[in-house]
């Protein structure tokens, strides 16, 4: 089989032949990724048995489709009402709330599906053209580096914190500690979990992404009887199509922004462990760190919702990668695609290229299809779904403090998790009240976790060696580019300042 | 025509005479064991749904329960390595044979050994052993080292280091026998998990890495094996033919197994042999069953791996691990 133009225009109208499977998957991705605690990758566990009935091939567009469009799903409720369906929605109602909450949440849906089915198409095809190199990355791109990355995100902290430092700091502070509790990463040593074995693997995110974000927004909005302010009522009443095109026309202008953020996100989702919430940090405070406006992040600016977007929509092929060219998994939807490959009899790695060439490229065009669907299916959707911010708060908080509490107990079907959903909902309530960042906290319980273990890890391999994070080459440029952005701007600010005075 | 007809009285005491006739004459005609099992029997899998443990506990309950005529209902209760299973199952569930846990005697046991539970350890016993996949050492394709021979030798000169997927491991004590016998030095890197464990070999951070055998024959051509912990490499061309710790160093280590395995309390076979006979029995006639094979491939399973064993095994696996876990406890635990 010769792999040509040919070849690929030949794949892409074959796969598009197969919009049968798609556009039911969307919607079912839809679904399954806007409700925290459901994700693609146990949908597809429940729904494993019917794949292996289905053929090899049909199986794994089903899957991509509903990978891809999990993915933007978990956006809708972030965007809508401060819920993010899953971590790597965590950064996207950073400035997405706050637009809903000015009354445009059709144009910050419509900027939220765009640059996610931009930064998904650009990805996809950069994926097919560089597979062979990107798979490489992980090879470059160990513990030392990742701890690198995890600093990027979590300097996010400081970003989010302008308005009152010392809290934002605090609340920081709070996060990475409430991250630090389970069993040590190394020899398993409990710490800080209170002789409750459901903590021994750490604090579970959902819970805690749930609570902190989703209860104590509900409990917040129960007072206020309403999303929006009445004036907001009635712009979000009055909106045409016309805001949708203008969410589109905003996100085209800002195709370069679009672009940079969603290669962060297909770097990052190479690398095998590392994911769309580390991904969707980094891009953001990429995005405010070399913006012109950064004041204007975190209070419903356009390209702090592209960033968060782009990149975890970015990931979704930059997970597969490592999968599709070297056989391991870059996470947890991967690997079960790994299950249904392997029980089909298809190899993974190298050998699936030479021996299912159809497959292997063919995995990558189901996703550029997918996106590609998207934007006729789920656009012009955005016009109704933003009118869930009309909803009076009087039945909108029961349902999503119901509905978050049940996603918080499916994942591992504990109760203690849905307590643990709730005593976050208050932690946050009160954050919220005294005026400290919920998302600093969150920053903290997601990426400290991952940081500790990197750092671990390197200290491990180096026999605790601490210079051992300065032995690297590509760790050295990391932390070089790392102090760049936390200290170029506020220099070049001070500096433009002294000019003007 | 003659009408029937009965009086409330004699209706009274025809019911009860026949009421009581059924409770005697069933009580005298049926033995205990007649009446068990009556319910489902529930099974506590201490791993997360759609896991391996998930797949294979599927795949035998679907003859066993012919075998038991009875369901097998799985509750998971995934964690601290296992650990959230055991407690619930030792804490909560009633010692009447009612109740089962499936789990994977290997890195569990080892579990204890680094730092016990709060229930006595003798107090649960494994029998119906399904599967035993032994430990490994491997290679990312492209990795400099050839045999184990180029990794010992490297070990004597410098400190190797090596991915696991978590320290408690009966690889990671396989590793820990090797360079206790070589005199290489290993340092173990616990990686978080069989798919970790596999990257960090395959993107060359560690030197080499150490898994259940199963996970590296998925893996197909991104890994190469070096060494089986086990007495016989029974995957043969699927893990490169690599030899066999005991018969490449002539070591006498016991295999080095995640085996799943079913336990129960050890009061409920106290309180209730018969039915724990009865289990054992059925769940030999299960793995025995012709269908049992192809449940166990449609699962995922490496079939060579497939392997029963009864109570005395299990018990004698339960105890080597206990004691290799003892006498590595300083390096697992870093005390």
């Amino acid at each position: 089989m010769t792999i040509d133009a040919n070849f690929f225009l030949e794949l892409f109208f074959h796969q598009l032949g197969l919009w049968w499977v798609v556009i039911p998957s969307i919607f079912l991705g839809l679904i399954v990724g806007g409700i925290p605690g459901f994700s693609a990758a146990n949908t597809i566990i429940v729904l494993l048995p019917f794949t292996f009935l289905m053929e090899v091939e049909v199986g794994l567009v089903f899957m991509i489709a509903l990978y891809c469009s999990s993915r933007l799903g978990a956006g809708i409720p972030a965007i809508l009402v401060n819920i993010p369906g899953t971590a790597g929605a965590a950064a996207t109602p950073l400035d997405g709330y706050p637009m809903a909450k000015q009354g445009f949440g059709q144009r910050a849906l419509s900027i939220s599906f765009v640059s996610s089915i931009l930064g998904g198409l650009l990805t996809t095809v950069i994926a097919l053209i560089t597979m062979p190199w990107l798979a490489r990355v992980g090879f470059y791109m160990h513990s030392v580096e990742m701890v690198v990355v995890m600093l990027f995100g979590i300097s996010l902290i400081a970003s989010v914190a302008t308005k009152d430092t010392i809290k934002g700091l605090i609340a920081g502070f709070v996060g990475l500690m409430i991250g630090s509790i389970g069993a040590d990463h190394v020899y398993a040593t409990p710490r800080g979990t209170m002789g409750f074995l459901e903590l021994y693997d750490g604090v579970p995110l959902i819970p805690a992404l749930v609570g902190l974000f989703a209860i104590s927004e509900a409990f917040m909005v129960i007072e206020s009887g309403s999303f929006l302010s009445k004036d907001r009522v009635q712009q979000v009443q009055n909106a045409s199509w016309a805001e949708t095109f203008y969410g589109v026309k905003l996100t085209l202008k800002r195709w370069f922004h679009v672009g940079w953020t969603s290669l962060i996100g297909l770097v990052i989702g190479v690398i095998p462990g590392a994911g769309a919430a580390i991904a969707s940090f980094v891009a953001y405070q990429q995005s405010r760190a070399f913006s012109k406006t950064p004041e204007a992040y975190g209070k419903g600016h356009i390209e702090g919702l592209i960033a968060p977007e782009a990149a975890n929509n970015g990931v979704t092929a930059g997970t597969l990668i490592p999968l599709m060219v070297l056989g391991i998994p870059g996470g947890a939807t991967a690997a079960i695609m790994m299950v249904v490959m392997q029980y089909q009899g298809v190899p993974t790695g190298p050998g699936l290229f030479t021996e299912r060439p159809d497959l292997g490229y063919g995995v990558f065009m189901a996703m550029f299809v997918t996106y590609l669907l998207m934007s006729f299916t789920i656009l012009p959707m955005s016009r109704y779904m933003s009118r869930v911010t009309l909803v009076s708060t009087v039945y909108m908080s029961p349902i999503i403090i119901a509905f978050t509490l049940v996603g918080s107990f499916v994942p591992r079907e504990y109760m203690f998790d849905m307590y643990l959903a709730f005593g976050f909902g208050v932690l946050g309530y009160i954050a919220r009240k005294t005026g400290y960042h919920v998302a600093a906290i969150l920053i903290g319980v997601i990426l400290g976790p991952l940081l500790e273990q990197y750092m671990l890890r390197a200290l491990k391999m180096s026999g605790g060696d601490a210079t051992v994070l300065f032995s690297s080459t590509l760790g050295n440029f990391l932390w070089v580019i790392l102090i760049a952005t936390l200290v170029l701007p506020s220099w070049l600010n001070k500096k433009k300042a002294k000019s003007e005075q | 025509m003659t009408k029937l007809t009965m009086k409330r009285r004699s209706f009274i005491k025809t019911s009860a005479a026949a009421a009581g006739g059924l409770m005697i004459g069933g009580g005298l005609a049926t033995p205990a064991l007649a009446s068990y099992p009556d319910r489902n029997i529930d099974v506590i899998i201490p791993t997360r749904e759609g896991g391996g443990a998930d797949r294979l506990f599927r795949a035998f309950t679907s003859l066993w329960k012919n075998h038991m005529n009875t369901n097998f209902e799985p509750g998971f209760f995934p964690g601290a390595s296992g650990r959230v299973g055991y407690e619930v199952y030792m804490g909560k569930y009633k010692p009447d044979a009612y109740s089962l846990i499936f789990g994977n005697m290997g890195p569990e046991v080892l579990n204890w050994a680094v730092k016990a539970p709060s229930f006595n350890i003798d107090d649960y016993i494994y029998f119906n052993r399904v599967d035993t996949d032994p430990g490994c050492v491997f290679v990312g394709a492209e990795s400099k080292f050839k045999t184990i021979d180029d990794i010992v030798s490297e070990g004597k000169k410098r400190t190797l280091n090596v991915g696991t997927s978590r320290l408690a491991h009966p690889a990671s004590i396989g590793i820990l026998a090797l360079g206790e016998h070589t005199g290489a030095k290993f340092n173990l890197v616990p990686l978080s998990g069989g798919k970790n464990t596999v990257a960090g070999a395959v993107t060359l951070e560690m030197d080499f890495c150490v898994l259940t055998s199963g996970s590296v024959i998925k893996a197909a051509d991104a890994c190469r094996t070096m060494l089986v912990f086990n007495d016989k490499n029974v995957a043969g061309e699927k893990l490169d033919n690599a030899p066999t710790m005991n018969d490449y160093f002539g070591t006498k280590l016991p295999a080095m197994f995640s085996a799943r395995a079913f336990g129960i309390h050890k009061a409920a076979v106290d309180a209730h042999p018969d039915r724990f006979e009865m289990l054992q029995k059925t769940g030999k006639k299960a793995f025995d069953d012709p269908g049992f094979k192809d449940a166990f491939l449609k699962s995922k399973g490496f079939w060579p791996y497939a392997n029963y064993g009864g109570v005395k095994e299990c018990a004698e696996f339960k105890s080597a691990m206990l004691e290799m876990g003892e006498r590595f406890k300083p390096l697992l635990t870093g005390k």
